[in-house]
């Protein structure tokens, strides 16, 4: 099979994953607990050598500024309904997945919020616009990192500069960066980075962080409540990070793979990781441009841009269709629709049939793209 | 409105007399028919014809299950609606169930508009003495198999298409079980469907007729009269088969009855289905090992709606739903968001 879903979860995951995902299972699987019994401390210990790898990694405050999360999902509802109180004011873009403007637009539904969607043009959100919708009762701006859909990447830091400047807390919708675009938490002022660790970090689902910075030690409110492994007496959820956000038995397991998948991906560096897929991308909008009735979604600058693509798909065949013929007949994984994002294809027009994306990893070859672009051809060839 | 009450309370076995008549029912099998619960799987034209037949002959507790809603074509064939309940966009299951109610009202009537699937199967059966086939598909039939095998309970199979019929009685550890008889299921698209093929209502009153005498015999108590042969008739042509398949019984290596293993009860056999991101629209997907041979499916269908194909699809669109079926059996149905509508229209223009 050739895999070219990374954008969904990153398959396969690097060998030494794989490993210690068995030999957790077998010799550590206790739930952790810091006073306990050996098993259980060597099982936190994981959790902290993780959180220490993930702070390292995009150099946060510390590592107990790092949460745990099932899921990139998880972490945005953590932040946002942590930190949003009535009549706050959001700013986010039409590039979010829907676990940002879900949340948010149910609480803009309830009455509780106000909220600004900023509009992106090629892609890109300009961070000016994003300066511009910012307003004296703004008290998060939520956005992406890299649009899921197109694989843009947005100029974080100058938005971090004037979200900053402006007092309004910033959320980071890593999901399609972490690993892939290099992040620093020293250098650029974001207060929340919410990430999964099965994408880019090469760890199993059910695995993601969110980093909550300083800024939000005193504003965020645990949205899960519960036993966090130690203070059992205090009768509400104890402030000490990071287990003030880790309510419930942690996904130790996925945590000790994900460790692994942060060290594979340090070794390598996300700056070769990304150039590998960005060249591969790059085959896709060369064929694109040569190719009747394909075309790239969204301004192509390599410089800018993380492992994913969709393209607009010819008259006469749909992107589920396409999808279907690559899975059922020549066994690729590509994903067709709107990728959890409706807002950027009412943008681009390619509402409601969507697009299809292609989204390789540093495990794919030119090979495999050749293939699937083969592919593509000799069915559009044939449309009836 | 209520009837005048009557000062002496009426014989319940009274209204059943001329049934009781009969000599090898009589008031015993009488009396265990009504003491005896009937899970119907299907209330389509086997279905409606089971339902009458037991409702009328005092099977005390009938259990109706079907997903489906009443459409106009229904009429030609499904006795127990009318005109009116397609007006009134009634599922299948308490349109049946009103009209039962109001043919026989000392029985109980459950209706349960649902998709039965191997995850509710084993629930809806469990406490029935008897299963009745009444679906359009072989899936639904051997998920049927699975549960009736599994929990040791008799079930009749019954299936008609066109002017043709069959029919089986299975009662796990004494017959062979429908997979003893029929391994596997044809693929879909490559048998007829009644969408396909057509389908005449007094073929399939006649099979579902045989059922309903198994079934009281069953329920009666009267073992010894139940026919063991597979059935095979065609009323047009008028040909009339017993096949011997008593004989198969503990002879054929069966993965069901011999090896108990429940494909379709525990989800490994089967289509799953999954509303598409975007469109309205809904993927089917049926597990199958043989591609499917779209010229013959597409020669078939090209009376009911306008069809293509080319190596990598088939794309067939009626009666305002477009399918792109494609050579694994997977189907992507476009002009539905609701699951249990597209399982049946891919049960009727695909087949299964
Ligand atoms: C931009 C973006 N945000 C959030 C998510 C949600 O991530 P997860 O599946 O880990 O919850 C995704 C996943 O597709 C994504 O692409
Ligand atoms: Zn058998």
């Amino acid at each position: 099979m050739i895999y070219l879903d990374n954008a969904a979860t990153s398959f396969p995951k690097p060998e030494a994953v794989y490993r210690e995902l068995d030999r957790f299972a077998r010799t550590s699987l206790a739930n952790p607990g810091r006073a306990g019994h050996r098993m259980a401390m060597a099982a936190e210990k994981t959790l902290d050598d993780v959180r220490h790898a993930l702070n390292q990694f995009f150099r946060g405050d510390a590592p107990e500024r790092w949460a745990f999360t099932l899921n990139c999902t998880d972490a945005l509802n953590m932040a946002i309904k942590g930190v949003l109180n009535d009549g706050d004011h959001v700013v986010l873009t039409d590039l979010e997945h829907n676990s940002i403007s879900r949340p948010i637009r149910a609480l803009e539904k309830a009455g509780r919020i106000t909220a600004t969607r900023v509009v992106s043009r090629d892609g890109y959100v300009a961070a000016e616009d994003v300066a511009a919708a910012i307003t004296p009762k703004t008290r998060l701006v939520a956005m992406t990192h890299a649009s899921n859909v197109l694989g843009t990447v947005q100029p974080i830091e100058a938005i971090a500069r004037a979200v900053r400047a402006s007092g309004a807390l910033l959320l980071i919708d890593a999901a399609q960066s972490a690993g892939v675009v290099p992040i620093d938490l020293k250098a650029t002022p974001i207060d929340f980075l919410a990430l999964p660790g099965h994408k880019g970090l090469y760890g199993p689902t059910g695995t993601g962080a969110l980093y909550a910075g300083p800024r939000a030690d005193d504003v965020i409110r645990a949205w899960r409540e519960g036993g966090t492994g130690g203070d059992s007496s205090s009768e509400l959820q104890p402030s000490l990070r990071p287990y003030f956000l880790e309510a419930g038995s942690p996904n130790v397991l996925g945590v000790a793979g994900l460790g692994r998948g942060i060290a594979w991906v340090a070794e390598r560096g996300p700056d070769a990781l990304r150039k590998h897929e960005v060249e591969l991308l790059q085959q896709v909008v060369d064929w694109a441009d040569r190719s009747e009735g394909w075309r790239v979604a969204g301004l192509w600058d390599p410089e800018r841009h993380a492992g994913a693509l969709s393209l607009f798909t010819p008259e006469g065949i749909s992107p589920q269709e396409l999808a279907g013929i690559l899975d059922v007949s020549f066994d690729i994984a590509v994903r067709p629709g709107l990728h959890c994002a409706p807002y950027i294809h009412r943008n681009l027009g390619s509402f409601p049939d969507g697009l299809l994306r292609l989204s390789p990893s540093p495990f794919t070859t030119a090979d495999d793209v050749a293939q699937c672009l083969e592919a593509l051809t000799a069915i559009t060839a044939g449309v009836m | 409105m209520a009837a005048p009450a009557s000062t002496t309370a009426p014989d319940p076995l009274d209204r059943y007399s001329r049934q009781v008549r009969f000599p090898a029912l009589g008031e015993d099998g009488q009396r265990a028919l009504m003491n005896s619960r009937v899970t119907l799987c299907g209330c389509g034209a086997l279905g409606t014809v089971l339902a009458n037949h037991l409702a009328r002959a005092g099977v005390g507790h009938l259990r109706i299950i079907d997903r489906d809603f009443i459409e106009t074509h229904n009429l030609q064939r499904q006795i127990l609606f009318d005109e009116r309940d397609v007006a009134d966009n009634l599922p299948k299951a308490e349109a049946a169930a009103r009209k039962l109610r109001l043919i026989n009202s000392t029985i109980e009537v459950e209706p349960v508009v649902t998709d039965l699937d191997h995850t509710n199967a084993l629930d809806l059966m469990g406490d029935a003495d008897l299963i009745l086939d009444g679906t359009d598909n072989f899936e639904t039939r051997y998920l049927i198999n699975d549960a009736a095998v599994k929990l040791n309970k008799p079930w009749i199979f019954g299936g008609v298409i066109g002017s043709e019929g069959q029919t089986m009685t299975i009662l796990p550890g004494e017959t062979p079980c429908l997979r003893c008889v029929i391994e596997t299921a044809p693929p879909p698209g490559m048998t007829p469907t009644c969408e396909t093929a057509g389908v005449l209502g007094p073929a399939v009153a006649v099979i579902a007729s045989f059922e309903a005498v198994e079934a009281i015999k069953l329920l009666a108590g009267k073992k010894e009269a139940l026919n063991r042969d597979l059935i095979m008739v065609d009323l047009w042509d008028w040909t009339f088969r017993q096949l011997k398949v008593s004989g198969l019984f503990g002879r054929v290596d069966c993965p069901c009855c011999k090896h108990r293993k429940f494909d379709w009860l525990e989800g490994e056999a089967g289509s799953h289905t999954t509303a598409l991101c975007g469109r309205n629209a809904v993927q089917v997907a049926s597990r199958r090992p043989e591609p499917l041979k779209f010229p013959e499916m597409a020669d078939r269908l090209k009376a009911l709606g306008d069809v293509r194909h080319n190596a990598f699809m088939l794309r067939f669109a009626t009666e305002g739903y477009e399918f792109t079926v494609f050579p694994d059996g997977r189907a992507i149905i476009k002009g539905t968001n609701d699951i249990a509508k597209a399982k049946t229209l891919y049960a009727q223009f695909v087949g299964a």
